[in-house]
């Protein structure tokens, strides 16, 4: 899970170059829409996540049984598709009759919320920790540097097992625990971006007006480093989401009977080879909206920062 | 999606097509097991866990044998017993058992075994056990063990027919753990080779003694793997390379034994399932589970029926005492709360909480029922947190007292008895006692120490229909247990549910 | 550079101890590991026994500080589980997650430098949409899903490897592509960078003045040049193998310290839980220090600054 978290640091422009007005008569708003409109990718990515979002907000409407709703009498249940499967559970039910396909829909939900969730709180704890840092420097640099260099010797998966299995597991305590873990990012992309825009002229100048500095880094600094937090946000709602779903997958995640896909997946990993789908199936989600966020993320970058195209 | 769609269906085939190419295991006489937990440890009396216990059948003999068809304990190395005051038994010898070293069991072996267990250097898991009532044993004379008892208690044949396995004289004198790797026992079969948390490989005991109740013992030879991973073990019995595994769940159990080289065998067993309620109140004194109305809804809306029939299937009963109804002293006439969630309902609004309450359910193993426990109990309007964990979480917050309800199991280590479901659950001191009814501690532990069985029975009787009355508990279902078995092999199966390797034999 | 890595690694040794703490602490709390060690069955005296035999009864930090002290003499305890040395079974099961570590870095690289040297030199055409493609795809398969699907198919299917187990190299094919797979974005898409850079600089138009072409340019000029980068970013990558083995491991039953870890928590077996977080973050710390000191050592620039 983690393993995915290693973005390279090359896919996040740190250069600052979209702070630079552009030349042509165009506003900024302007390019970036002509640019998005031409960019397949980001329109993908981002059809993908409105796709699932949506779902998500109107799961009860789509949902053709309650995502908790047990008949015993009716579980396991194979898909329609195959012998014995039945039109009313398009995907079939599971070990205590469940609607397959109604859980599904329910667990975009809790992927969505966990991702933004843990995302937010990196954001947090990354954009705050990597502004202090470049904008102050000196001490409180090096202090933010030795909590980088402790988290980055952290080994995160088996921590956030460790932890989820300590304080007992819950969907806070999940976004909670992988948001802690998963702020680097943003620190590192942040700080140097702050401390270039931090010689720039315009900074100076609100310096001269006698701005305080907390009002500088709020409506100066911040403000041109939000397309960066924004790509980066992107791409954390994918890490986010794999990590949620490795560790309700691994039964230190999400608890039961709340429809996760990583739980999911695990709850048919024990019938894998007689009822395949039940692996497949949410596994192909996880996938499917992960992609959207990644693609999102990358066409987000491209069209903030043309040059950082690769 | 539309191929992935596909991939499913290819593989759903899949069993079909693994079913060929199976390796003949009768051809070389070994039957090949595969465990999920590692065995470590060869030596029962140091050992607990099921795993153990079966191995220890194929390995070890103790002075008498459970006989799961009679119900009744017989002789094994043991001629018989016989009580010469309450508070002493004379046990004496068959003549001509040997170990698996050749050499010939003596009283002094017997007598060294339970003086050492209960000794202070011991380390064994049964002391706890036997020392609460065994003084010492003494050699009468080369085939004659006298033990001389600390109080009546009836159960000393059965911790001697399962729990204590014979040593020679002497093997722990420089090591507690002595036996763990080099283990000279009196079983059928004697250790060829043992690989620590890998395989035991076993083959028959050429000079076993021919009135062993475990008589008449087939198979030549027996290997068993250590195969933590559910599908390895799948695999490997699709592919012929094991022969049996076992704790296999329902589900994989039908799917598996359709396929034409596999038998899914399944056997009812002494485990049932049930929830503890925290109806002392260590959680909150003044918490709803504390007022009986709420216990009995509780009762009142699960669903036992369909959880035996659907979720365990088999040979799985529905159960409403708190002991298995094959137990001794098990009263079956005690208080039965029928599926009835309007009756649980109003039981509910009449207690007090026509909204429901807010509950912290913990479980450890079957997940899917405790799923459904949790939805039938938000039913009748109850707000339920499952807590599914590891039993070792759930074990350090209850002796912490920070449960308020539990979905519990319990094996009875296989002895048809309500004390060895009882004591555990209604002792002052055990922390699985949530109601702390002084007046069934009594009932309990004074059946303990009563040798006249009917007195016993009535003494159950007693403190069961309390337990029911109060429905301190919601008693739920038997288990029933899944084998899956190579064609090739006849295997049956007991009661008790406790596989017995040594009467497998091939078709 | 030596005094630089030595305060990386003294630090790494400084949040291992921390987190040693904290998880003997949390552990202590939260589970009971004589329950872990008796079983589901065992009676509350049996249990109570265990407790006095392992000495779970003495106070918290008398036990922890028995343990910290035995890890200063070299000696991380007994593991619960095991009832032998912890050191013994990590001694043991470690080589088998080097291995596959080694394994699935192997196949990053067979995957990701092809990948992204010829998505480089063609770029916007077909191939290199394509090279963009899988690197897309990749960084969004849950790793865990990617190898229950590879069981499915090439263990159960087709039969061409085995289910899971690491009885031989064979085993080995699935969890290593598996685990591979999940750096080969990071690794392609660098490669990709560095390439383009590479062939965009002066150097290698004169060298194309010169009358260099194709295949000789990339290999004698280019590939030199743009791999750099790329050899220590598979440093860090070989850290995150052994973080990833902890699924892969445990989904092909291999009996790494991956697995080890998983299982050492799930039961509550602290002094193995502990040295393996402090195993796990000493390797992270040094890969990571790899990386910077084969930058230096690769990169003449760097070395003057």
């Amino acid at each position: 899970m983690m393993s995915n978290a290693n973005i390279d640091t090359a896919q996040v422009d740190a250069d600052g170059s979209n702070a630079t007005p552009m030349p042509a008569p165009l506003t900024p708003g302007q390019v970036l829409r002509a640019r998005a409109r031409t960019h397949r990718g980001l329109q993908i990515g981002m059809g993908i996540l409105l796709g699932l979002l949506l779902i998500a907000l109107f799961a009860p409407l789509l949902a053709p049984h309650d995502p908790f709703a047990q008949t015993l009498s009716a579980r396991m249940l194979p898909p329609v598709w195959s012998e014995g499967g039945r039109w009313d559970y398009l995907f079939g039910t599971d070990q205590v009759g469940r609607d397959y396909l109604s859980r599904l829909i329910y667990g975009t939900r809790i992927s969505l919320i966990v991702g933004f969730g843990a995302a937010t709180i990196g954001m947090l704890i990354g954009v705050t920790l990597g502004v202090l840092a470049g904008y102050f420097g000196g001490r409180i640099d090096y202090a933010v540097n030795f909590v980088l260099t402790a988290q980055l010797a952290l080994p995160g998966l088996l921590l956030a097992m460790a932890l989820v299995f300590i304080i007992g597991p819950s969907v806070w305590v999940v976004i909670s625990i992988v948001g802690v873990l998963h702020w680097t990012y943003y620190l590192v992309v942040t700080r140097s971006a702050t401390m270039r825009l931090r010689e720039i002229d315009f900074v100076a100048a609100a310096q001269a007006v006698g701005a305080s500095r907390l009002q500088i880094l709020v409506r100066e600094i911040l403000p041109n480093l939000a397309p960066q937090i924004l790509v980066i946000f992107t791409f954390e709602l994918g890490v986010a989401i794999l990590a949620e779903s490795s560790l309700s997958f691994l039964g230190v995640g999400i608890p039961p009977p709340t429809p996760s896909w990583g739980l999911m997946i695990a709850e048919g990993k024990e019938v894998m080879f007689f009822r395949p789908w039940q692996v497949v199936l949410p596994g192909a989600a996880i996938f499917l909206l992960v992609v959207g966020a990644n693609l999102a993320g990358d066409g987000l970058r491209d069209i903030t920062s043309p040059e950082g195209r690769n | 999606m539309f191929s992935y769609l596909r991939i499913a269906a290819v593989a759903a085939t899949i069993p079909f097509m693994l079913s060929t190419g199976a390796r003949s295991d009768a051809g070389d006489d070994t039957l090949r097991v595969a465990f999920g937990e590692e065995v470590l440890n060869l030596d029962y009396n140091n050992t607990t866990k099921r795993e153990y216990i079966i191995l220890s059948d194929l390995v070890d003999e103790g002075l008498f044998d459970y006989d799961p068809e009679a119900n009744t304990y017989v002789p094994s190395v043991a001629t018989g017993y016989e009580y010469l005051d309450p508070l002493t038994i004379e046990v004496k010898l068959r003549d001509g058992i040997t170990f698996h070293d050749g050499s010939a069991l003596t009283a002094e072996d017997v007598a060294y075994t339970y003086n050492w267990i209960i000794s202070e250097g011991s380390e064994s898991k049964a002391k706890s056990a036997i020392e609460r009532w065994l003084d010492k044993a003494v050699v009468v004379d080369s085939k004659t063990i006298r033990f001389d008892m600390l109080e009546e208690y009836p159960l000393a044949v059965r911790d001697m027919a399962n729990r204590i396995q014979i040593r020679k004289a002497g093997t722990y004198d420089d090591d507690p753990n002595a036996a763990a790797i080099d283990l000279v026992g009196l079983g059928p079969y004697q250790v060829v080779s043992f690989e620590p948390g890998k395989e035991v490989v076993l083959k028959a005991y050429d000079g076993y003694f021919a009135d062993s109740p475990k008589q008449p013992v087939q198979i030549g030879n027996i290997v068993i793997r250590s195969l933590p991973d559910s599908g390895t073990q799948q695999a490997e019995l699709f592919s012929g390379g094991v022969d049996w595994i076992f704790k296999v769940s329902r589900d994989v159990a039908e799917s598996m034994g359709a396929a034409p080289n596999i038998d899914h065998v399944v056997s009812t067993d002494l485990r049932i399932g049930f929830l503890v309620l925290d109806a002392f109140g260590h959680t909150d004194p003044e918490g709803p589970l504390t007022n009986v109305l709420v216990r009995r809804a509780m009762n009142h809306a699960i669903n036992r029926k369909e959880i035996a029939e659907f979720l365990m299937g088999g040979g799985a009963q529905v159960v409403h005492t708190a002991c298995h109804p094959a137990q001794f002293g098990c009263d079956q006439s005690v208080a039965d709360y029928a599926y009835d969630p309007e009756k649980a309902r109003a039981l509910l609004a009449e207690a007090g909480y026509p909204d429901g309450f807010d509950l912290e359910l913990w479980s450890y193993r079957d997940k899917s029922v405790a799923e459904v426990v949790v939805a039938k109990l938000e039913a009748v309007g109850i707000t339920v947190s499952l807590r599914h964990g590891k039993l070792a979480s759930l074990n350090e917050a209850r002796a912490n007292r920070q449960i308020q309800a539990y979905f519990g199991t319990w094996g009875s280590g296989g002895t048809p008895d309500t004390a060895a479901i009882a004591r555990v659950h209604f002792s002052a001191d055990s922390d699985r006692n949530m109601s702390n009814n002084p007046k069934v501690t009594d009932l309990v532990l004074a059946a303990e120490v009563t040798g006249d069985q009917e007195k016993r029975d009535a003494l159950y009787s007693e403190a069961l229909s309390i337990i029911a009355d109060e429905a301190y508990w919601v008693p739920m279902f038997s288990y029933a247990q899944n084998f899956l078995v190579s064609s090739e092999l006849e295997f049956p199966t007991y009661a008790d549910g406790l596989p017995r390797l040594y009467r497998a034999k091939w078709k | 550079m030596l005094k630089y890595s030595l305060k990386r690694l003294s630090l790494a040794v400084a949040v291992a101890i921390v987190l040693s703490f904290v998880t003997f602490l949390l552990l202590n709390f939260a589970t009971d590991p004589a329950q872990s060690i008796a079983g589901e069955d065992a009676e509350p005296e049996v249990v109570e026994q265990i407790r006095k035999t392992y000495g779970f009864d003495r106070p918290l930090l008398v036990r922890y500080a028995d343990w910290a002290g035995g890890v200063l003499r070299g000696d991380f305890g007994e593991s619960y589980y095991w009832n032998k040395p912890v050191a013994e079974i990590v001694l043991e099961r470690a080589p088998v997650t080097l291995l596959l570590a080694v394994l699935s870095l192997s196949v990053t690289i067979i995957i990701a430098l092809p990948l992204g040297i010829v998505a480089a030199l063609k770029p916007n055409t077909l191939i290199d949409r394509m090279a963009l493609g899988i690197a897309v795809s990749a960084q969004a398969i849950p790793n865990f899903w990617l190898g229950l699907i590879m069981i499915i198919l090439f263990a159960v299917t087709w039969q061409i490897f085995p289910v899971s187990g690491d009885g031989s190299l064979s085993h080995f094919v699935l969890p290593a592509f598996v685990l591979g797979a999940s750096s080969v974005p990071a690794v392609m898409r660098l490669t990709r960078t560095g390439m383009l850079d590479v062939m965009e600089s002066d150097y290698i138009r004169t060298a194309r003045a010169k009358g260099y072409r194709g295949g000789a340019l990339v290999r004698r000029h280019a590939l030199r040049n743009a791999i750099l980068p790329v050899i220590s970013v598979l440093a860090v990558q070989l850290g995150h193998k052994f973080s990833g083995s902890v699924i892969t491991e445990t989904i092909f039953a291999i009996n790494g310290i991956g697995r080890l870890a998983l299982e050492s928590i799930l039961g509550s077996d602290i002094p193995t839980v502990q040295m393996l977080i402090f195993l796990f973050a000493i390797v992270f710390v040094s890969m990571n220090l790899l990386a910077d000191i084969l930058n230096a050592v690769l990169d003449p620039r760097l070395r003057i600054a």
